[in-house]
């Protein structure tokens, strides 16, 4: 076989397992999404719906609500941003502080580290619904004994019901970006930081011209499916605010769709809000990879 | 071994190792599996979903054996799912022509169920002389038809009080108040009560009802229109709020899980809540009444919590030969002597009338209480509108209890949300 | 500050810094210790201890006495497994295609990958049971390991891909000039090299097997093939869960996650760096 021919069928080869997978489980359910938001599928037409065009996606945005689609579009951008802002700075911040050769008992910090990411999920959320909890929770009780300050209505009013629940995410996604973080500082060779210490580089710039680019190949889709998986998750913002309190402003898009589809039996409207959520991941995914040119080599 | 690959030497070797095995496992696996399935027997299976907790489970599988041993034909099985997996999953096995030939739940989800057309009607495969023997709460009637055949009655709420802290439980509002003013006490002197009167869920609409009704509301008409803007449910929304603001004998904040660790802390006298977790404050060694909850004094009218029946429906999927198994499985769980047996065990009420009738139910304590907060309550609605309610009492709700909005203004809004909810779900 | 000193102070504030964020990581961890060593299913309490005064081991008996939980534990451990296997061996190999080859859809495949995981994973299970059904796998563990693998695949796919970028390709052309076919420069050589990679692949992998659940629950239908997400389920309920069984029983699921994630992370941190690469 020629040259060219060889390489092509070790590339088909190293693809086609994963590809035959995702397609069939993927595309389908898709197809299938994208038929069902163009229906009027609900409670009532359950088994004989029918199309209505693009009748559920003028719901989505019209139809007025308490909260409006905007309102819960703005929170979940803010959620959305203000998480992985977090997550990332925190995750590198600990990473770089454990990738320091003086430090003893690595092994140790790592694993107490990512037990937010290694414990089962609902108990942690309602744990830490429980130290909000204003009169019995741990939060306000160590705020007023030991800092002296006025405990707060964590989950009474709407701003602090989502700063918790902002809290909680943050505290459970950290330890990912971590062990992201260090596997990337591994591919970064130690002789260009002993290049630049005798350069007489700030930790500073060094941070900025070595660490952060060479990282970046490998934070790039973390932080591409860390934004994609955030927008999208429903169950701290769920668990944490007991399904939407107070008074049904502690909401997601996705939590949205959960609400329509399964408790109303909404299907169509449901669908049609998943597209609408999906396009607009898209759109961030494209402009944010072609910044970021992520599709392309390092080096 | 070339000039390259020899500097990465032993952890080179072991990574290719582990490489191979990986595919060569995944594999095999993989085929190995294609060819797997559970195991068949010869024997009908008949499978019930339900969502009861353990207690219920522990009985419901010994009543299982003992049908399977009469029965050797046949295989039974039960399998627990979350309510709301419960409520979804059925309705995406039903549609998708699979599920289980019996699932049972509250009355509620009869409603969504019958619209979708995934259970069977009832009223042809039973006859009337066996239906007579049920209680008329135990059958739950949707559209003229029959589609759910209950063996427990309850899902109510009841006033359970700590003997210990009250010696006696109130029978009116006034007396609730005295009582739960004279047990809040700030034993520490910091300032804060360190110990409550009474504390509930009372954030949850569920668990608001009990008071709309004390004050003369209801959710809904005999045609399933929400009522929602009424005279109940402001005064109920005003009462509740002055327990926490003006007579301050509930806590600041209290969901399900609090109040409950209070009462079994013995922090709290009494605590609102159902036949679900006596057993509960029962293993936590709290010496417990169960009261019905009090009249208020200002209507006359007693305090009614809702009350559903748990039952058996039949999926619309089912064969004719599991057809017939399962209705002679749902005569065998509700016969009298099962039926009394998980009386005795887990206090449910029962649903056939000779049971109601036996002395275990009129004579024990809290049988007899329940009993009187089921005489109290009203039958909560089967019809899907019923999710919309909620949904839609529960923003307006808790903002009252938030103090940005008045009661007036919020029963008005609860009705157009209910209004407008019901509006989009049927369209 | 002259050097020494800088260097004592940046070293005793990372301590510092780091034992603060491990306090912070193990309070809410902490509470679920001491939820299953109290007895009478109580989520919270009144009080701070973190050992109850009335401790008991009773919920940790009961799980393997009173419920399958060591059954849930064989039937997750068999999952997960599988699927890391899977997910190491097709992440690593098409991250590499990714990584070095350009080829007709290159671009299209890499973002088909995200897009999967863009769709709210509830609209999803309709038609992923109706598909399941037609194809016999319901109620079967070829079904969740086919959509676990699919979960779990986009992302340890992009990751390989982002790793093995920062390899540079000299690497491989010095292999083949020493004589190596394609192969074995990717395994000899290129993968050593990226086993942080590969490390972070294995643990995420294993993660989205050993904590699913709405996947499961639609899927599995008997009770011998609960997987552990399944098992604690069943401890709760709308009102009234068995909150010291369901402590206990998280106590446990985390340790196979932790003792994975401690004998892996000598790999993470392997520092098999470029050091080879001069120039």
């Amino acid at each position: 076989m020629s040259e060219k021919l060889k390489t092509k069928t070790f590339v088909f080869f190293l693809i086609a397992p994963a590809f035959l997978v995702l397609i069939g489980v993927v595309i389908y359910p898709f197809i299938f999404n994208i038929i069902i938001s163009l229906s009027n599928m609900s409670l009532s037409h359950i088994k004989d719906w029918h199309f209505v065009g693009l009748r559920q996606y003028v719901k989505v945005f019209t139809e007025e609500s308490k909260p409006s689609f905007y309102d819960v579009f703005l929170k979940t951008i803010i959620w959305t941003v203000v998480n992985l802002f977090f997550h990332v700075v925190i995750g590198v911040f600990l990473a770089l502080l454990l990738n320091q050769k003086e430090i003893r008992g690595k092994a140790i910090f790592r694993t107490i580290l990512v037990l937010p990411w290694a414990v089962p999920q609902l108990i942690v959320a309602l744990t830490w619904r429980g130290m909000f909890n204003y009169e019995y929770g741990s939060i306000n009780l160590m705020l007023t004994q030991w800092f002296g300050l006025p405990a707060v209505q964590w989950l009474k009013s709407p701003v602090e019901t989502f700063i918790a629940v902002i809290i909680t995410n943050v505290w459970l996604g950290f330890p990912f970006m971590m062990i992201i973080a260090l596997g990337a500082l591994q591919s970064i060779p130690h002789e260009l930081y002993e290049a630049a210490d005798m350069d007489g580089a700030s930790w500073f710039h060094k941070l900025k011209n070595i660490t952060i680019p060479l990282i970046r190949p490998v934070m790039v889709p973390a932080i591409t499916l860390g934004t994609i998986w955030t927008f999208n998750n429903l169950n701290i913002v769920w668990l944490v605010s007991n399904a939407g309190e107070p008074s049904d402003q502690t909401h997601l898009l996705v939590s949205f769709v959960y609400k329509a589809a399964f408790n109303f039996y909404r299907y169509g409207y449901g669908a049609a809000l998943s597209m609408v959520i999906f396009f607009i991941l898209l759109a961030f995914s494209l402009t944010f990879m072609r910044r970021t040119k992520a599709t392309e080599a390092a080096y | 071994m070339k000039p390259i690959t020899r500097r990465f030497g032993s952890i080179n070797r072991s990574t290719f190792h582990i490489f191979l095995f990986s595919f060569v496992i995944a594999g095999a696996v993989f085929c190995g599996l294609s060819g797997c399935s559970p195991k068949t027997t010869e024997k009908i299976r008949i499978t019930i979903w339900h969502q009861d907790r353990i207690d219920i489970r522990v009985v419901l599988e010994a009543q299982i054996k003992k049908f399977m041993a009469l029965h050797p034909e046949v295989q039974v099985e039960q399998l627990f799912k979350e309510t709301e997996s419960l409520r979804s999953g059925f309705i995406i096995a039903a549609i998708a022509g699979q599920g289980p030939e019996l699932v049972y739940g509250p009355a509620d989800q009869v409603g969504p169920f019958q619209v979708m057309d995934i259970i069977l009607p009832l009223d042809s495969l039973f006859d009337k002389s066996y239906l007579d023997q049920f209680d008329p709460k135990g059958l739950t009637y949707y559209k003229g038809h029959l589609y759910q055949i209950a063996d427990k009655l309850g899902n109510h709420l009841t006033l359970v009080y700590n003997k210990k802290l009250v010696p006696k439980p109130p029978t009116t509002e006034k007396e609730l108040i005295d009582i739960g003013k004279s047990l809040t006490r700030d034993l520490d002197g910091d300032g804060k009560p360190d110990m409550y009167g009474l504390a509930w869920n009372y954030t949850e609409p569920f668990f608001f009802i009990p008071f709309m009704t004390g004050f003369g509301g209801w959710i809904m008409d005999d045609n399933g229109n929400p009522t929602l803007n009424n005279r109940g449910t402001i005064d109920g929304l005003k009462f509740i709020k002055d327990l926490r603001d003006k007579y301050k004998i509930i806590p600041n904040e209290s969901d399900y899980e609090i109040a409950d660790i209070l009462f079994k802390d013995g922090k709290v006298g009494m605590i609102i809540n159902g036949d679900w977790s006596w057993s509960g404050y029962e293993k936590a060694g709290i010496d417990f009444g169960v009261a019905p909850l009090p009249k208020i004094t200002t209507t006359g009218l007693w305090c009614g919590t809702m009350v559903s029946p748990k039952g058996f429906s039949i999926n619309a999927n089912v064969s004719e030969e599991k057809k017939k198994w399962s209705i002679e499985l749902i005569k065998f769980l509700t016969s009298d002597e099962n039926e009394l047996e998980a009386a005795r065990i887990l206090h449910t009420m029962p649903t056939k009338k000779s049971v109601l009738a036996s002395d275990f139910v009129m004579k024990n304590d809290i049988m007899r209480n329940s009993q009187i907060a089921i005489e109290h309550g009203r039958p909560m609605p089967v019809v899907p509108e019923l999710r919309a309610i909620w949904d839609a009492m529960r923003p307006s709700y808790q903002a009252v209890l938030g103090g940005y909005k008045p009661a007036e203004q919020a029963a008005a809004d609860m009705q157009n949300d209910a209004l407008r909810k019901i509006r989009e779900m049927n369209e | 500050m002259n050097a020494k000193s800088k260097k004592y102070f940046r070293i005793v504030i990372t301590y510092l810094v780091l034992v603060l964020f491990c306090l912070i990581a193990l309070y809410p961890v902490s509470q679920i210790l001491t939820v299953s060593l109290r007895p009478a299913d109580r989520l919270m309490s009144t009080s701070l201890e973190i050992i109850p005064k009335d401790a008991s081991l009773r919920n940790y008996k009961a799980l393997f006495t009173e419920r399958p939980f060591g059954l849930w534990l064989a039937n997750s451990t068999f999952v997960a497994l599988v699927v890391t296997f899977t997910g190491v061996a097709l992440a690593s190999t098409a991250g590499y295609a990714f990584s070095r080859f350009n080829f007709i859809g290159k671009k299209i495949g890499l973002l088909s990958l995200l897009v999967t995981q863009m769709f709210p994973a509830t609209m999803l299970l309709l038609p992923m049971y109706i598909m399941l059904v037609k194809l016999h796998l319901i109620n079967s563990y070829l079904g969740i390991m086919i959509m676990y693998s699919a979960t779990a695949l986009p992302f340890c796919v992009w990751q390989m891909k982002g790793y093995y970028d920062t390899i540079p390709t000299s690497l491989e052309e010095a292999g083949r000039i020493d004589g190596c076919n394609r192969f074995q420069t990717f395994y000899q050589i290129i993968l050593p090299l990226a086993s942080p990679a590969l490390v972070i692949t294995a643990l995420f992998s294993f993660m989205s097997a050993w904590t699913e659940y709405i996947v499961a629950a639609q899927i599995l239908q008997d009770t011998q093939m609960w997987t552990l997400p399944l098992g604690l389920k069943s401890f709760e309920s709308n009102m009234g869960s068995e909150w010291g069984l369901y402590g206990a029983a998280s106590m446990i699921v985390t340790i196979p996650v932790v003792v994975l994630f401690l004998s892996l992370s000598k790999w993470l941190v392997s520092g098999l760096t470029l050091g080879s690469v001069k120039g």
